[in-house]
């Protein structure tokens, strides 16, 4: 008898010990940093044991992603390019190369409502200073002359490339956080990284889901809320989330805002009626150019474009405070607004 | 027995009880609130309750107890911890031997004492902390505690079978 | 030895166990998106609050009362480093690094204790 009990007692001691091991199997071996780049905030989150390694490198190639492109600083490729305008063709490396390829196929597919020669409006405006102002009809007039992507002239066989008019700007800031995100998602590949999380100032990407396989969960900004706040939710895996809206940077004068998607049309901001815009995609490059588009072209000709691209789907939220949802997305995405002002329109 | 022999008796199992408090004391126990023991000292409960019965086993524990924490040092807050433990299983031990020693073995006994001992001692660092979250460690003290109490049932069998026989207690 | 009412106690016991055991499961796995967030309690009053997977560089906080305690801070795991109370079982205690882990220094009044800030989004896009 005392066996059988033996048994059971050395039976318990058992269970302890599995006990105490299965309580650190929930573990995370989650790596989460924050760093400044690019003007903003990159958070990454990734599940690795190299995290710390892989973390630093990406930021690495941030930095030098931002040193290359940047027109905010002094150095780099596009500053070069700037200068030459209407002068000579310059070198430019193949990342520059490339997000200057695709600013311009970008202004070909949205006939011009997406345009990175528009840098010497942004410039004039000031949006993105502490000085912002209101820049005369007149002035508008002037540079809305220097601003058209067929300008852009590139030379694939040498590596150069040129604009045609002097003065004019190629600001890639509406493109160049896309194109960093895909390089970070390459550096997470190539460690063989199968989950994880970029945030740079507000563009996410995702590798894979979470480790116990569910999709991470992305909000979509509240575009009249607090920071953090949304008004719903995308489940992701492989995707990037990217949102544009009058809510990012902008100034009030005489009661009036003006925020920082300027139309390249019109040289004012984008007034189309919507104040915010999502893109789910493949690729964060795509999502980031095309949020800023559709949010352009407002929310006919901004769903009927996004309908028209293979893997792209979006968000609208209108100033009535609608929100509409391509049809690629209804499965993915979850309305939850507790600001309670928002309402999800489902059929058009 | 007379009043005299009594006292003296309770008053030995006092002693050793308060000898075990105070061995047990030197094994670690994985909780993270002072105060939570295994459960040596219920060899002398179930012993008290065998040769006595509840009542006397309440004394002797609440005795110890009071005891101990003045040894001790750990004020009012350790005497808590022990008193709550040592009532709780002294109660659930007695109620199960009233009950019929042909349905329950000593060992079996010990063990229910210990465990209802970790609940009671549990549910007092709960109402301290005045947060539930202590009982996260429930499992594990559970586990030892079946373990402790094995032991301690082991041991009070012998302890039954000699003491019998020396015919003090007859 | 084993007799018929053993086997109710032992039935009663495995039970036991195992509810205590899928309860404190439960808790620790509970909200969909957990971060782990370490609340520090003095006197019955939430003093701080540490997202401990953000934290990159380690950090001590110095707790004063009526003994005084060093809490460490580093990635992902948080304890009580030194402290000047009889019983030190809050620094034997070691490092918690678990949703519901916790340690406390009785004497001093202070606990830490990880909780799990629930949110239905991992991040959100601005």
């Amino acid at each position: 008898m005392t066996k059988k009990f033996s048994i059971i007692i050395l039976c318990l001691a058992l269970c302890m010990g599995v006990l105490l091991s299965s309580c650190r199997l929930n573990s995370s071996n989650l790596y989460e940093t924050h760093e400044f780049l690019m003007g903003t905030v990159i958070i990454q989150k990734i599940y690795h044991k190299d995290a710390d390694k892989i973390a630093k490198e990406v930021n690495d190639r941030i930095a030098g992603i931002e040193s290359a492109m940047t027109i905010n600083k002094s150095g780099g490729e596009i500053n070069l390019l700037n200068d030459a305008a209407g002068k000579e063709y310059v070198k430019l490396g193949e990342d520059t190369l490339y997000v200057l390829n695709k600013a311009k196929q970008y202004g070909e597919i949205s006939n011009g409502a997406f345009d990175v020669t528009i840098g010497p409006l942004v410039k004039s405006w000031g949006v993105f200073t502490d000085n912002p102002k209101v820049p005369s009809k007149s002035e508008i007039d002037e540079l809305l002359k220097l601003v058209n992507y067929k300008d852009i002239n590139i030379d694939f066989e040498n590596s150069t490339a040129m604009l045609s008019k002097k003065g004019q700007i190629v600001d890639l800031g509406g493109i160049a956080k896309g194109f960093a995100g895909d390089a970070a998602i390459e550096i997470y590949k190539k460690y063989g990284v199968e989950s994880a999380l970029i945030s740079l100032g507000g563009n996410i990407l995702t590798l894979g889901g979470k480790p116990d396989g569910t999709p991470w969960s992305v909000g979509i900004r509240n575009p009249r809320g607090a920071d953090g706040s949304y008004i719903g939710i995308v489940s992701v895996k492989d995707k990037a989330v990217v949102s544009s809206g009058d809510y990012e940077r902008f100034f009030e004068k005489d009661g009036v805002r003006y925020h920082h998607i300027l139309d390249p049309k019109t040289g004012y901001p984008a007034n189309t009626g919507l104040i915010g815009t999502t893109i789910v995609s493949d690729y964060s490059i795509d999502a980031d150019a095309l949020s800023t588009t559709v949010f352009v072209l407002g929310l006919e000709e901004g769903m009927k474009l996004v309908e028209s691209l293979e893997g792209v789907e979006a968000v609208f939220i209108t100033e009535d405070k609608k929100i509409y949802v391509t049809d690629g997305l209804k499965d993915t995405f979850t309305f939850k607004d507790e600001s309670k002002e928002f309402e999800y329109v489902e059929k058009r | 027995m007379n009043n005299v022999k009594k006292t003296i008796l309770l008053g030995l199992f006092v002693s050793q009880a308060l000898i075990l408090s105070i061995v047990e004391s030197w094994i670690p126990v994985p909780a993270p609130v002072p105060g939570v023991k295994l459960g040596l000292a219920n060899i002398i409960t179930v012993i008290t309750i065998i040769f006595f019965g509840f009542r006397e086993a309440l004394a002797v524990v609440f005795v110890r107890c009071v005891l101990s924490s003045i040894f001790g040092g750990g004020g009012w807050m350790l005497f808590l911890f022990s008193v709550t433990g040592g009532i709780l299983s002294a109660a659930v031990m007695s109620l199960l031997y009233k009950s019929g020693r042909d349905k329950f073995s000593i060992t079996g006994i010990s063990i229910a004492g210990a465990i209802s001992h970790n609940i009671g001692q549990i549910l007092v660092a709960a109402f301290f902390m005045k947060d539930l979250a202590v009982a996260v460690v429930l499992p594990v003290l559970l586990i030892s505690g079946c373990i402790m109490g094995f032991f301690v049932g082991l041991v009070s069998s012998f302890l039954e079978g000699a003491l019998r026989k020396t015919r003090i207690f007859d | 030895m084993l007799k018929k009412g053993d086997l109710f106690i032992f039935g009663f016991v495995i039970i036991l166990i195992a509810v205590s055991f899928f309860g404190v499961s439960l808790y620790k796995n509970s909200g969909k998106n957990t971060n782990k967030i370490a609340v520090i309690i003095k006197d019955n009053q939430e003093i701080q609050r540490i997202e401990i997977d953000a934290v990159n560089e380690p950090m001590e906080i110095m707790i004063s009362g009526e003994y005084n305690d060093i809490i460490l801070v580093e990635k992902g795991r948080i304890r009580f480093k030194e402290a000047d109370c009889p019983d030190k079982v809050c620094v034997n205690t070691g490092w918690l690094t678990e949703k519901g882990d916790m340690a406390v220094c009785l004497p001093n009044k202070t606990m830490i204790k990880i909780e799990g800030q629930s949110s239905d989004v991992d991040i959100v896009t601005y």
